[in-house]
């Protein structure tokens, strides 16, 4: 039998980039084919070109044994390519119904494509129903949504990009279990994604790809998930240095009864968020996407001005009714989601992002002058410290990559020596070493007495550097106990909340 | 078919980024040439009258002054609000209130002026520009209603309102039933800086708010605040910079120097108030501001540039027989230019292949 579909020399250029380098490899009908690497490896670029996103500037693409070329996506369905990306297309105001009947590319009557879907989803037992409006989905229910949307079309490989960086521990043994049941019936599934210990559990065969070669072809199963995390980033793994035994100080951050407005019609707000940060503590807050993570983030930072005083109290003293600048001149620094935008501004050079955030801290302002080599000293010694891949601090920072910015962001903050420090994300996008240098310094923040607070969804990486953990659902955050305290299942079920419970049922 | 398609280039380069008014200005020479020639003008001559006669003529250099000096005040002033996203297309109606106060301030005071006379209309204009500018201001922070139509609205109501008072409340009695205010005393017209030419105080004083305007948009954290809320207003409230408080700055701002740009006109070279005294100043001060990259030294070549146009037009109107229309015709052409320049500089064009069904 040929392979299902098999790529030979895929090569492709962009502007200063070559993000994918004679990358071959073959999979097998049937096959659930694990495709891993770190963000920009070049996963993302190799199967929009398989979906007819992009075209290959060299190489061929075999499918069943035959050269295609796939000049869209509408194609890629053609042949049986089916897609699940990472950020849903759906529509919250209308239903499940009417959404897919939106994403067909045949015009099918509502009452057959009803009866369609109730069959799929009652092969697959992806239970849903196909009447609900989208908006009181919740995240891994609208997951289900686009799966079903592909099986319509009786793909013959179906390609998931990212599809657990959502879900509950729950939701992604059931995705699991449908993705299974698919490959034996013979479909072939091309599973993205940089969480190891996943691609060991479901994956027969695993790719691996580095700064858009290709590096390894393997069995996960005959290897550790440290073992392809080393042949991911290419060096060995430096774990994080973490003195045991520490003891906390005085309480510094006190949360009480924190709350924030509904501004837009998507925003989740934070509602009686209580919780206290000792000095040298890590408070981690676990939570699906889309539970109020933002709006305590900005609650925190000032953002978003409180209306009460005491609500926030750093040492004791109440500073709820403070904007951002007064907040960091008493310590409360902050590092947004966002990146590029929001934590950083693109078009300005890094000098001038330092201004941002650092000028009162680092007096960087005299008599309301900007004193432009103070700022330069301070983004030397950040880029010097974190290593930040940059020209100099008169790099713009819309040109450096993704984790460069977050490493200089980070560094950024973590160098004004905060006694407080709320972070969202410290590593999202960042490679696994620069990952572990972002952690370790929060660890060193930590034992030199600061207070630190990190929102993550990564559950990794928040049982690895937390020493106390939360969990927030639908704006409500769970009482703070220490991390070695939780099983996974039971942050899982917290995470899922009320929707968890219902999803299960 | 073939397709295009926008992609947006990593880093504009720098040189580009300075290099695009230049290309602006030439292109506007060469399709005005092919265009004025192509309705039946010597094109090349009206580019030539338009664009170098200002410029060899030694006495055309202080109508390039005089022009110049309110295009690069409004301009400087715009040059600073555009940075923070605040669309005030409205400097015009600043620019005539400003005029209206000064020269309210040189009416009542005719006749018992002194030294303190200029100074208090000085006052006086920026006050009216920095308040009339003050409402759409009032009204984005409160209402959010579009700056960019309640500034623009605002212009013809100011219109109107030189209308109403030069006929009635402040018509010169002497003036033969003529719709204008009496001529200023003395105390109330700028002085002329070089004898001998229709050079006022005013020139001098463009240069040095421009001068002023460089050096506090570059050094100082209000023009930071400007710079960072238009590039990414998101970062600006993370920064702990209020939005709100940046239009009222962007709107006070650039109306106060519009307001000072009427006065210095209506007490040089106008020395009263006239039906004509809206001139578009305000209006073609956005060219001015964008021609000069929103950077105030910038502006400076830019209100020059625009000068220069003002007075070629001129020219070219007595020597080709060259519409008074044309001008605009000019500046329109180099405002387009400029524009579709600078979305080369930032994205490039690049051909994609047509869509189609799969080629087995």
């Amino acid at each position: 039998m040929p392979n299902r579909l098999e790529l030979s020399g895929i090569t492709k250029q962009f502007p200063g980039v070559l993000a994918n380098d004679q990358v071959s490899f073959a999979v097998k009908p049937g096959e659930i084919h694990a495709l891993l690497g770190e963000n920009g490896a070049g996963k993302s670029t190799l199967v929009k070109m398989i979906y007819g996103i992009m075209a290959p500037d060299a190489g061929e693409i075999r499918w069943n044994g035959v050269p295609v070329v796939v000049p869209n996506p509408k194609a890629a369905r053609k042949l049986g390519i089916g897609m699940v990306f990472q950020h849903f297309s759906l529509f919250e105001a209308l239903t499940v119904l009417e959404n897919i009947a939106l994403g067909m590319d045949a015009k099918i009557p509502s009452r057959e494509l009803e009866q369609r879907i109730r069959a799929v989803m009652q092969t697959y037992g992806l239970l849903l129903d196909p009447h609900r409006t989208v908006a009181t989905l919740s995240v891994g229910e609208r997951q289900r949504i686009e799966i079903v949307r592909a099986l319509l079309l009786d793909p013959q490989l179906l390609i998931m990009d990212e599809p657990t960086s959502v879900l509950t521990p729950q939701e992604v043994d059931q995705l699991f279990t449908v993705l299974r049941k698919l490959a034996a019936e013979g479909c072939s599934i091309l599973y993205i994604s940089h969480k190891l210990h996943e691609i060991k559990a479901l994956c027969d065969t695993a790719t691996i790809l580095r700064g858009g070669k290709l590096v390894d072809t393997c069995d996960p199963k005959q290897e550790t998930s440290r073992s392809m995390a080393e042949k991911m980033i290419g060096t060995g793994l430096k774990d994080i240095i973490k003195p045991e035994g520490r003891t906390f100080g005085e309480p510094k951050l006190v949360v009480n009864r924190l709350r924030t407005k509904k501004t837009g019609h998507f925003d989740v707000p934070v509602d009686g968020v209580t919780f206290t940060v000792h000095a040298g503590e890590i408070l981690g807050i676990a939570g699906v996407a889309g539970n109020g993570q933002n709006a305590l983030l900005d609650a925190l930072s000032g953002e978003i001005r409180g209306e009460e005083r005491d609500a926030i109290t750093i040492d004791g003293l109440g500073i709820g009714l403070m904007d951002t600048t007064e907040r960091r001149r008493h310590g409360l620094c902050a590092v947004p989601e966002e990146r590029n935008g929001h934590a950083a501004v693109g078009d300005f050079s890094l000098a001038d992002n330092s201004v941002l955030t650092a000028r009162d801290r680092l007096g960087m302002v005299v008599l309301g002058l900007i004193n432009s080599g103070a700022a330069r000293t301070y983004t030397g010694k950040v880029i010097a410290d974190f290593a930040v891949k940059a020209l100099g601090p008169a790099s713009t920072a819309g040109s450096l990559s993704g984790g460069n910015l977050q490493k200089y962001i980070m560094g950024r903050e973590i160098l004004q020596k905060p006694s407080v420090l709320v972070v969202s994300q410290p590593t999202w996008g960042v490679d696994a070493g620069a990952a572990a240098a972002i952690h370790q310094a929060l660890v060193d923040l930590a034992a030199a007495g600061s207070a630190i607070v990190v929102i993550s969804q990564d559950l990794d990486e928040l049982r690895a550097l937390s020493d106390t953990l939360a969990v927030i659902n639908m704006g409500q955050l769970s009482a703070a106990r220490p991390v070695s305290a939780f099983s996974v299942d039971e942050i899982g079920l917290l995470m899922g909340g009320v929707h968890g419970t219902e999803a299960a049922a | 078919m073939m397709q295009f398609r926008l992609e947006k280039r990593r880093e504009p380069s720098k040189v580009m980024l300075y290099a695009t008014p230049v290309a602006a200005v030439v292109l506007t020479m060469i399709v005005g040439a092919i265009i004025f020639s192509a309705i039946g003008y010597d094109g090349v001559g009206a580019v030539r009258e338009i664009f170098l006669t200002p410029l060899t003529n030694a006495f055309k250099w202080q109508d390039l002054g005089v022009k110049a000096a309110p295009l690069i005040i409004v301009g400087v002033g715009l040059s600073i609000a555009y940075r923070a996203n605040v669309w005030n297309i409205g400097a015009e109606g600043q620019y005539i209130m400003g005029g209206l106060a000064a020269t309210w301030v040189a009416l009542a005071t005719h006749g018992m002026g002194g030294w303190w006379t200029l100074p208090v209309m000085m006052l006086a204009g920026v006050a009216g520009g920095a308040a009339y500018a003050a409402i759409p201001a009032l009204l984005r922070t409160r209402l959010n209603v579009n700056e960019i139509l309640t500034s623009l609205m605002l212009t013809y109501a100011s219109v109107q309102l030189i209308y109403y008072l030069v006929r009635a409340p402040w018509k010169d009695p002497m003036g033969m039933g003529f719709p204008q205010t009496r001529r200023f005393a003395s105390e109330a017209l700028l002085p002329n800086i070089l004898p001998g030419t229709i050079v006022h105080a005013g020139v001098p004083i463009a240069v040095i708010v421009a001068l002023v305007a460089w050096f506090i948009m570059s050094r100082s954290v209000f023009g930071y605040q400007m710079r960072v809320v238009g590039a990414a207003p998101h970062a600006a409230r993370y920064g702990g910079f209020s939005e709100n408080k940046t239009i009222w700055l962007a709107l006070l701002v650039s109306g106060a120097l519009a307001g000072l740009a009427g006065m210095l006109e209506v007490a040089g070279p106008f020395q009263r108030m006239v039906p004509g005294f809206p001139t578009n100043y305000g209006f073609t001060a956005i060219i001015v501001a964008f021609l000069g990259r929103l950077n105030p030294l910038g502006v400076i070549f830019a209100g020059i540039v625009m000068a220069i146009t003002f007075v070629g037009g001129e020219v070219a109107q007595t020597t080709i027989g060259l519409s008074s229309s044309a001008t605009g015709v000019f500046q329109a052409m180099m405002l387009f230019f400029l524009l579709a320049g600078d979305i080369l500089v930032r994205y490039r064009l690049k051909r994609v292949a047509p869509q189609g069904e799969a080629r087995a």
